[in-house]
């Protein structure tokens, strides 16, 4: 037993105080050099490296409802970089490398657990596309590798070599592939952003950005306006709204994405595992429940209601990659809201208004790349001007010029 | 599941229809600006209210529009299309040639 | 463990069949219960009432509602886990275990865990476990370990279940005397009922809280007799409504199957669950809820206890303590939060003269185990000085039943899942649902109405009224009946207390028994900053477990207002979410539907020897022979249409049939291609691009008639395709029919020098020579005596002739090609010689060497893209890649055998970076150089330069970048 507990434990008996991880919100003041809209794990990460990076404090951070109520916590929690373009492999390499290190760096448990992810190939194209992302992988330095049909066996025994009328003819394994505790990972860098001096307004909802002559001034909000030096937005799933408030238009549609968790077992399996050709992403939590996740609904909609369609897909599919999975029980149901673009990238960086900076169109990667986009957008932030290399293929402006970053080829069902 | 009021079959379930995009107008491309362009392609209003939007009934192959919110999922209109685009609307298709 | 206890005799027993006995284990124990017990209910009865190890500290649990209601039953059925005892019928032969123990349930060598419980409050895994660095690696494993409940089986489970389908005009979910009501008035109007209940008889509280009927058996039978003699209705027993999902669709698992019910209305009569009290060791086994000492009296025919305590905040308590004692329990108090006078004065008076001892004012302070049995053997009852607050000192009462009557919480789940909200009024300290969806109705308790008690007894006056009411509105809303019911008043006596929790020193009073949450862990966790109920939940994870806040709920709702000084309405509750009850995931999988499409020469391949490859939903010939011989095999097949003549299934080919006097005009402008000048007769490749510009599709065209076109699709593609066509002509509104006739037609290529004499054979009045039948064109004649559409293409390079016949032909038609073309050598060839014969041609496949985001251009086939010409889909988009200039082009290589090993998906390099990847590639000749084409980003690359190869392994090739078709590179070999 970690002598942090018996600590807390004691000073829990002699009544010490605690300090509050999170602290309550306090009155709004009347300008902030940096506003950022969204308390997800971007804004928390951005306005904790903006402080504890940039030196850059008097920053608010505007919240709706709570602290990580968005996407924040309705992800499945999978932690990646085996994607299939230079520019998203290096950039999710850069995310991987700061989330091993998280829970040090934010004095804080991310349960940050590396248990490699294996994604299968059913057929001849998947094989090709494993390939060329598993060889970008390694380029980069990821520890990613092409196995065969007997080393996933060997790798996850309960796995259906022959779900559905689909062979398993090899697969992708990405041994850094992890998972952490969502959640945890918000309020580390609310923690950490909070301690630096960082404002942290819960239930205040933004309803418009002020601009003037193509300069951003502020944001009005439900408990009054607020001046801004500049403004980031941070809202996934709301992006377009956002952004509409601000003036402009994004390449963003906003789709719902479901998953589910079954009742807890004791632990059975422990790559994350993911079947493009079913549609099905599966991993086992720390607390034994599995959650299976999928592709995202068919049609666009700002509303995280359930649909027992996608419910029964889900579990059939489940059921097919892991036959005895048919005797566990379905706990919970949920959906988050997805930032879906043409080319499944992100839109990062500058926008049409000045000093008002996007983070958006994440698609379903968003939580993996909390900690670089928020590290990023702190130095884009606190930059003179420059957009930092990794960032840079994934403006806004690429849209105007073609220049699409396509990585249609790393989703199908692995979040 | 949703249900869908098909102008051609009736009330279906939402399983039974695809979604096809929002409608929108197409500009010139004989006389519009490369950003004109870019901005139909890339740029969306995804409006969170009332949209109009291309549904196809996949098993028989029948386009209709549906007037749908995208918050409260709600479809409150359908129309055949010929109610929104005629055949006259074909003449604005700009021409083409082989040469 | 307790004695095991007598069964009572009738009227007590409704489910249980005395004259028949039932064998099982438990633990490895053998036991007898009833046929018409639980599994639950036959422990009980011999006197085991802990079922399991809560999830953190490993304390003894027994059945907290005995009727599915909380996780404390979950135990591990014949090895299927997470099973609920209570809720499970006993059968012969049944195998149990507890789940969660460490070395069994009576010696759990985790129970250790209770006595380090204040080290580890609410989210204390955040705190620790990662100094230093890496130290997680080694405690994860360790916390995962003592996580999770039950243990799963590696097996499959026999059988998954066919899914039934339901409608109605009307659905009632709860066949309570409210549930009943509402269907029985609907039905009788007109409208066809769904009625659903959870339970093995209907009657809802009547089966267990029914002191006031005089054969309560009866009552039951009768209202049974009612409903199944009610032609509108269709009653559903023992099957659990798990979710509301839009336009009233409701999720029902039934019978180990599940029923999708679709209604036009749906009335809710889901009753409230009976809520327990917050006091130290409220969990021990012994201590359960009011109504689950009523229903083992009155289901079972089990005496609950030998001496109780009832602990109540409401009459329901008074009730339960009478019942009680007539089943010959001893109660030795009723220990009641209200203040003096509030009970129900004639239920006071029945207690006084049943000699039961009263207590108003009062709670329990603690309940107190025995040191052996870990189970309850007293309570300590103290005076209320204070809201959560008691006096000092108190009175030890002896017992092994403490009953607990804590007030009720709507059954929201199913409302809420559909968007309703729950609002809290602080004068009766309940909640209350509002902004029910479309038409939904709430009755009886769920709708916070519950009948009235008439001299003590419990009368559903008001209750059945207002029940019928509300279904009136909803057939009124169906256009069955022009006015509702008049409405009755249905006031209710209150039943909840504001403040029904008591924290004590030394903990365990337990909010959420799923998780093993305390009071200070609430408090706590607001204290830490998470003040937003859904942050108390995510960070203590209270509500979290298998009951999903059943019973923590309310508490944490109680807790979290106080502490963060709020109204209850302000905090609510979390967020309900489907399902309402566990579903088994082999009910809701049911049975495989993975679809695999066979073509007409599926069996004609098989014979053949082929080995099989997916393509798509297809199954198409990969190549014929052993897998274990397959380059050898695919290089012969590739030999044998180079040089004699090779037959292949193209069927899965999509195709569409194109006609109307705006034909033309349509192709037009939904090809990149020039059509307009295309000849009746004659076929053209075509490319179809999407609104960026993109390849999306490629085909040939056919026009075979002036207004008429054929053209031919991917196999992947040609659905999206179709609709695309459609949706734009759904726009365009061009005088023209678009068929998608893909599944109409089979296809046989029959293709390589000597195809010409084949053809000869098969056709023999059809002019077949180079003028009169020329490369790209075609032709409507039969070919064996089936009519057919003939096709001159060149995909693999040779001399060929595409024959597409109706699929019912299929069949015949390849047998007459193979019987025509024996004296010629003909062999069947698959996808993957095929693949290598297009490679030797350098024809792209779309999908294989395109990205989805690949411009014409990039891949040589900028002549089939002239935006100048006018209109066509993609055609803006690429005008403006031109004139943006292309990023990176397919180029052909060759690579010397024995210069090392490539595979498709490996990556161009320059210098150190990564400027694209093979996208096919392979060696047509046995021993011969490897080919392919690959992306790279100079766009100068010209034949002879070198292009660097990575192989995954990390080694560097050097391939020479060649032109490309690399085989016949004039055509003449196809166009003879």
């Amino acid at each position: 037993m970690p002598l942090t507990l018996i600590k807390a434990a004691f000073d829990r008996a002699i009544g010490k105080a605690v300090a509050a991880d999170l602290p309550t919100t306090p009155e709004l003041k009347s300008h902030y050099d940096v506003v950022i809209v969204g308390g997800g794990g971007h804004g928390l990460a951005t306005a904790y490296y903006l402080a504890n990076y940039h030196g850059i404090t008097n920053v608010a951070v505007l919240e709706k409802a709570y602290l990580g109520s968005g996407n924040t916590a309705r992800n499945t929690a999978v932690i990646r970089s085996n994607y299939l373009t230079p520019e998203g492999v290096e950039f999710y390499r850069a995310s991987v490398d700061l989330f091993q290190d998280l829970s040090y760096e934010l004095d804080f448990n991310m349960m940050y657990s590396e248990r490699g992810q294996l994604t299968l190939a059913h057929t001849d194209a998947n094989l090709r596309s494993f390939r060329q992302r598993c060889a970008v992988n390694q380029h980069f330095g990821g520890r990613t590798e092409m196995i065969s049909p007997d080393e996933i066996r060997h790798l996850v025994p309960s796995l259906n070599m022959h779900p559905g009328h689909y062979p398993v003819l090899g697969g992708l394994w990405h041994i850094e592939g992890a998972t952490a505790r969502h959640d945890a990972v918000a309020w580390g860098y609310a923690r950490g952003a909070s301690r630096a001096g960082v404002e942290l307004h819960q239930l205040t909802e933004v309803r418009d950005v002020l601009v003037e002559s193509g300069r951003v001034v502020g944001v009005a909000t439900d408990r009054g306006r607020v001046g801004a030096g500049c403004v980031i937005q941070a809202v996934a799933g709301h992006s377009s709204v956002l952004a509409g408030y601000a003036g402009f238009k994004l390449p963003i549609t906003t789709y719902p994405l479901q998953a589910m968790v079954t009742q807890p077992v004791k632990p059975f399996l422990d790559p994350l595992v993911s079947s493009p050709s079913l549609h099905c992403y599966v991993q086992q939590t720390s607390r034994g429940e599995i959650v299976i996740g999928g592709g995202s609904d068919p049609y666009p909609l700002y509303n995280t209601r359930a649909t027992l369609g996608l419910k029964e897909q889900l579990v059939a599919n489940a059921v097919e990659l892991f036959p005895r999975m048919g005797e566990l029980r379905t706990l919970r149901q949920w959906a988050g809201l997805t930032d879906m673009t043409p080319d499944y990238s992100p839109v990062m960086g500058l926008s049409p208004v000045e000093n008002y900076y996007l983070d958006a169109g994440w698609g379903t990667w968003g939580f993996k790349a909390t900690p670089i986009a928020g590290k990023l957008m702190a130095e884009l932030v606190a930059g003179d001007g420059g957009v930092p290399r990794l960032m840079q293929p994934f403006s806004l402006e690429r849209f105007r010029s073609l220049n699409l970053v396509n990585e249609m080829g790393a989703t199908a069902a692995s979040h | 599941m949703k249900q869908i009021l098909c102008p051609m079959n009736g009330l279906r379930d939402i399983d039974e229809f695809v979604y096809g995009g929002v409608v929108r107008d197409m500009p010139d491309t004989a006389h519009c600006s490369d950003e004109d362009w870019s901005e139909y392609l890339f740029l969306m209003d995804n409006t969170a209210g009332l949209v109009r939007e291309w549904w196809l009934h996949s098993p028989s192959g029948y386009w209709f529009i549906a007037e749908r919110d995208t918050v409260s999922d709600v479809i409150s209109a359908t129309f055949d299309p010929s109610l929104f685009f005629t055949w006259a609307a074909a003449e604005h298709t700009q021409a083409n040639s082989d040469d | 463990m307790t004695d095991s206890l007598d069964r009572l005799s009738a009227p007590a027993g409704l489910l249980i069949d005395r004259s028949r006995t039932v064998n099982f284990d438990f633990e490895g124990r053998r036991h007898q219960g009833l046929s018409g017990d639980s599994l639950a209910s036959a422990l009980y009865a011999s006197g085991e009432r802990a079922l399991s190890r809560s999830f953190k500290y490993h304390r003894r649990r027994g059945a907290l509602s005995m009727a599915g209601q909380d996780a404390n039953t979950l135990v591990s059925v014949n090895g299927e886990p997470n099973v609920l005892a209570d809720m499970i019928p006993l059968s012969e032969g049944l195998s149990a275990r507890a789940q969660n123990t460490w070395g069994g349930l009576r010696f759990d060598a985790l129970a250790v865990m209770n006595l380090l419980g204040g080290l580890l409050p609410a989210g204390f895994y955040y705190r620790a476990f990662y100094r230093p660095r890496g130290i997680w690696q080694f405690w994860e494993p360790v916390i995962r370990a003592m996580a999770g409940l039950g243990v799963l089986p590696n097996r499959a489970p026999h059988a998954l279940s066919e899914k039934r389908h339901l409608h109605a005009d009307v659905v009632v979910v709860g066949a309570g005397p409210a549930g009943i009501s509402a269907a029985l008035t609907a039905a009788r109007h007109g409208a066809s009922v769904i009625l659903i209940d959870e339970n093995r008889r209907v009657g809802g509280s009547l089966t267990y809280d029914n002191a006031h009927l005089k054969d309560p058996a009866q009552r039951i039978a009768e209202l049974e007799e009612t409903l199944r003699s009610e032609p509108g209705i269709t009653l559903l027993v023992d099957s659990v409504c798990t979710g509301w999902f839009a336009d009233h669709l409701l999720s029902v698992i039934s019978a180990g199957s599940l029923i999708k019910i679709r209604a036009r209305r749906c009335i809710l009569a889901t009753g409230s669950f009976q809520q327990h009290l917050v006091f130290r060791n409220n969990d021990l086994p012994g201590v359960i809820l009011a109504s689950a000492a009523q229903r083992l009296i009155s289901l079972y025919g089990i005496r609950p206890g030998r001496r109780a305590v009832v602990a109540t905040v409401n009459d329901e308590g008074l009730q339960c303590a009478l019942d009680l004692q007539r089943a010959g329990t001893e109660v030795q108090v009723v220990v009641d939060l209200r203040t003096v006078g509030l009970a129900d004065s004639a239920l006071q008076e029945k207690l006084f003269q049943a000699g039961i001892r009263y207590e108003a004012e009062s709670a329990i302070n603690e309940a107190r185990a025995g040191s052996r049995s870990g189970e309850l053997i007293a309570v300590d009852i103290r005076r209320i000085i204070a809201a959560g607050e008691l006096a000092a000192a108190g009175e030890i009462i002896y017992c092994d039943l403490l009953c607990m009557a804590g007030g009720t919480m709507p059954a929201y789940q199913l409302a809420c899942q559909g968007g309703a909200r729950l609002r809290y009024a602080e004068e009766s300290a309940e909640f209350s649902i509002e902004n029910l969806p479309l038409g939904m109705y709430l009755v009886g308790a769920v709708r916070g109405v519950r009948g009235e008690r008439v001299s003590g007894e419990w009368s559903g006056i008001g209750l059945e009224q207002d029940a019928a009411h509300v279904a009136s509105l909803a057939l009124q809303s169906l256009g069955l009946i022009d006015e509702p019911s008049v409405a009755v008043s249905a006031a209710s006596a209150p039943v909840n207390h504001a403040w029904p929790i008591f924290a004590h020193g030394g903990g365990k009073e337990f909010v959420d028994l799923d998780e093993d949450l305390q009071v200070a862990d609430i408090q706590g966790s607001v204290d830490l900053g998470y003040r937003d109920v859904q942050l108390v939940k995510r960070f203590s994870t209270v509500g979290m477990g298998p009951s999903q806040g059943r019973h923590a709920s309310l508490p944490t709702a109680l807790l979290v207002a106080r502490a963060t000084d709020r109204l209850v309405d302000e905090t609510g509750v979390t967020t309900a979410r489907p399902p309402f009850a566990a579903e088994k995931l082999s009910v809701l999988a049911g049975p495989p539907r993975h679809p695999v499409r066979h073509t007409s020469l599926h069996q004609r391949h098989l014979n053949m020897g082929a080995t099989m490859m997916p393509a798509g939903a297809w199954q198409r010939p990969a190549f014929y022979g052993s897998p274990d011989r397959r380059t050898a095999l695919i290089q012969s097949e590739v030999a044998q249409v180079r040089t004699g003549v090779g037959a292949i299934d193209i069927s899965t080919l999509g195709g569409l049939e194109i006609r109307g006097p705006d034909s033309c005009e349509l192709l037009a402008h939904i090809y990149a291609n020039p059509l307009r000048s295309l000849a009746v007769g004659r076929a053209r490749y075509v490319i179809a691009l999407n609104e960026m510009g993109f390849v999306i599709d490629d085909g040939v065209a056919c026009r075979t008639a002036e207004n008429n076109y054929y053209v031919t699709a991917t196999t992947t593609g040609v659905d999206r395709l179709y609709r695309e066509i459609t949706r734009w002509n759904a726009q365009w509104r061009l005088d023209v029919d678009v068929v998608n006739v893909s599944s109409a037609f089979s296809a046989v290529n029959v293709a390589g020098p000597a195809s010409r004499r084949v053809m000869a054979a098969l056709c023999p009045d059809l002019a077949l020579d180079r003028n009169d039948f020329p490369f790209m064109a075609c032709v409507n004649a039969p070919v064996a005596g089936i009519a057919a559409r003939i096709v001159r293409v060149g995909f693999v390079g040779e001399l060929g002739f595409e024959i597409h016949i109706p699929s019912s032909r299929g069949a015949e038609l390849w047998d007459s090609v193979f019987k025509a073309g024996r004296d010629h050598g003909i062999v069947p060839f698959g996808v993957e010689a095929q693949r290598l014969l297009r490679l030797e041609k350098g024809h792209v496949i779309v999908g294989q060497d395109t990205d989805g985001a690949t411009h014409p251009d990039e891949v040589g086939l900028s002549w089939a893209a002239k935006p100048e010409r006018g209109f066509f889909v993609g055609g803006r988009s690429v005008a403006m890649h031109r004139a943006k200039g292309i990023g990176r082009k397919l180029v052909g290589f060759r690579l010397k055998p024995g210069a090392g090993q490539i595979a498709e998906g490996d990556l161009v390099m320059s210098g150190g970076d990564i400027v694209g990847h093979v996208t096919s590639c392979g060696a047509p000749l046995a021993g011969g150089d490897t080919i392919g084409l690959a992306y790279t980003a100079d766009t100068q690359a010209m034949a002879g330069d070198l292009l660097r190869l990575r192989a995954l392994d990390g080694t560097l090739l050097t391939a020479t970048i060649a032109d490309t078709p690399f085989y016949d590179h004039a055509g003449e070999r196809q166009e003879v």
